[in-house]
């Protein structure tokens, strides 16, 4: 990770302000003394105000890494790996690490929701390049005041944490489960115990999807 | 065939560019960090039986000879970082004739598809988005329900899209807390700015790159909208800072372009980061200057700001600042503007 400013490497504290990261010294530059102080001197201030200690909270749990074992069955990535590099290894990695991906998601974006396209479908966009008036010359002084944003250094307020998808669901699923299931998301596992529920109910349309989806996983060679 | 980067470009006062990159992953492969070797052949393989050869040339990274490296590098395909090319036979690289279009596989995801327009154009979407519809069509993409297209990197799960814009701001630059404000005022749109620069290095020029963040919660148009929303705001402020720095300092900036130019035009040794201040001030300056003396177009000065960003002699600064690059880049930057008086 490096300062979004000068593009240092960031080596020992990261300090994340209205989403951007800085290194101390940017943070300094830029006036954001406030966010450099210890967390632990915030805690032991009555007079601190909230925001400061909420989000000096938050930049500790960032720096949070879990130290759990969590593996993933397929490509063997582990947690701790995962949470090093922001990388998974596979689409069953996206179960494995569930919790720990929409936390991750989370820290970028307010909302982990999909609202974008399907594959092979073209996105309903008719946004054409925005025209801006050349001729903005001799006009009234004071224009500097276009990029002065009055609002104060504020924290992220990114907590508003929703709940996590509920895509996982343990052991084989039900074929109500399956009927719904989003099926990049199961695994291998699911997906072959569901052909099976699938094709116990008579359900050959579903048993049918579910091996496809299969089938594309293991030759990996699409329709080319 | 002219080189993307050569073209016209609207508001290139301020814009130098504007990029749309889609990210796309092949099911039933591991993603790059865990595919072994035999499966990243079978992959590559997979892909080149996809890739239109009427669109695209290129092919496996290690048949790719070094000038023609360099020329991707120059062209903005290949990053200036050498460990772009780190284990070539596990990448490859595909690109349309004037390098606008580019597919690379195996550079951190399967499928980078990315489309690239001389200043402000947002066209370079629907660019993408149609490469990456041919694509999606004759492979099977990775895709979820809950996640949308699904990434190695969980940052770019969803859309799998960022828009790009590269800008150089000297005016901003320059004004006390200007690029503070421009980066709250960037954050309000949930985007983000950064400074070009790469892994370790130091940031030393006023070139930035406001980029998208969002890729989920957020349709592929919001993300558009939102762009050309922001970056029309940071188009007026620079211009309106240049416009108060030119009046309030006129023959301070006067001086300075003058200066500047000359450097530029004769000097013998130069570096990189002088070479970009100097083109700074040529751009603050240039639609002020009332004299008539110093004839250079815009074109030719995005052309060496962005020859210089993307000096693909200086793949690390490391020999960056040797004499003998010093002198090559001088010569280089003297031969255009000579053949621009
Ligand atoms: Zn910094
Ligand atoms: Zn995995």
């Amino acid at each position: 990770m490096r300062c979004e400013r000068c593009g240092k490497e960031l080596t020992n504290r990261i300090i994340k302000i209205n989403g951007v990261t800085y290194c101390e010294n940017c943070a300094r530059l830029m006036g954001y003394d406030r966010f450099l102080k210890d967390p632990s001197d915030l805690l032991g201030n009555p007079f601190s105000p909230l925001d400061q200690i909420a989000s000096s909270l938050m930049q500790m749990s960032e720096l949070d890494f879990g130290n759990s074992t969590l593996t993933c069955p397929k490509c063997g990535m582990t947690l701790r790996e995962f949470e090093n590099e922001g990388r998974v290894g596979c689409i069953e990695c996206y179960n494995t690490f569930n919790d720990n991906i929409v936390r991750e998601m989370f820290k970028q974006q307010g909302n982990s929701e999909y609202a974008g396209r399907l594959p092979a479908q073209s996105a309903d966009t008719d946004v054409k390049t925005a025209e801006i008036p050349q001729e903005i010359k001799k006009e009234a002084p004071g224009k500097q005041k276009e990029i002065e944003v009055t609002e104060k250094n504020e924290a992220p307020t990114k907590e508003e944490q929703e709940k996590a998808p509920a895509g996982k669901s343990g052991k084989g699923l039900t074929l109500e489960q399956l009927m719904k299931a989003d099926l990049g998301m199961l695994s291998d596992e699911d997906l072959e115990k569901g052909i099976k529920v699938a094709a116990d109910a008579e359900e050959y349309k579903l048993a049918s999807r579910l091996r496809d989806e299969l089938k594309g996983r293991k030759e990996g060679e699409g329709n080319v | 065939m002219s080189e993307w980067y050569t073209n016209d470009g609207k508001d290139s006062d301020v814009v130098l560019s504007t990029k749309a990159c889609i990210v796309r992953n092949i099911k039933g492969y591991n993603f790059m960090p865990r595919l072994d070797d035999k499966e990243c052949q079978s992959l590559l393989e997979t892909i080149d039986k996809a890739i239109d050869k009427d669109v695209y040339v290129g092919g496996n990274a290690s048949n790719i000879d070094k000038n023609t490296i360099l020329k991707l590098t120059r062209l903005q395909i290949l990053g200036r970082e050498a460990s772009q090319m780190a284990n070539p036979e596990r990448k490859a690289f595909y690109y349309n004739d004037d390098v606008s279009l580019s597919v690379a596989v195996g550079a951190g995801e399967h499928l980078t598809v990315k489309a690239m327009a001389a200043g402000h154009d947002i066209s370079v979407y629907k660019k993408a988005e149609e490469a990456v519809l041919d694509l999606e069509s004759k492979l099977d993409i990775a895709f979820s329900e809950n996640y949308g297209f699904l990434t190695s990197n969980v940052r770019l799960a969803g859309t799998g899209l960022k828009v790009l814009y590269t800008v150089s701001l000297p005016a901003i630059s320059k004004t006390e807390g200007g690029i503070a404000a421009l980066s709250q005022r960037v954050g309000q749109y949930e985007w983000s700015i950064y400074p070009f620069a790469e892994r370790g290095e130091i940031a030393d020029s006023d070139v930035y790159i406001i980029a998208s963040v969002n890729t989920l919660g957020v349709t592929e148009d919001e993300v558009l909208k939102r762009g050309e929303m922001l970056i029309s705001d940071v188009i007026k402020a620079e211009r309106a800072l240049r416009d108060e720095i030119a009046s309030s300092k006129k023959d301070q900036s006067a001086d300075i372009y003058g200066r500047s130019y000359g450097t530029l035009r004769y000097a013998n040794m130069i570096s990189r980061s002088e070479a970009l201040q100097d083109l700074g001030w040529l751009r603050l300056y240039h639609d002020y200057d009332d004299t008539g003396d110093i004839n250079i177009s815009w074109n030719t000065i995005n052309k060496l700001t962005m020859d210089i960003l993307w000096e693909p002699e200086a793949p690390t600064r490391k020999n960056s600042q040797s004499v003998a690059s010093q002198k090559f880049r001088a010569q280089g930057i003297r031969k255009i503007l000579k053949g621009a008086d």
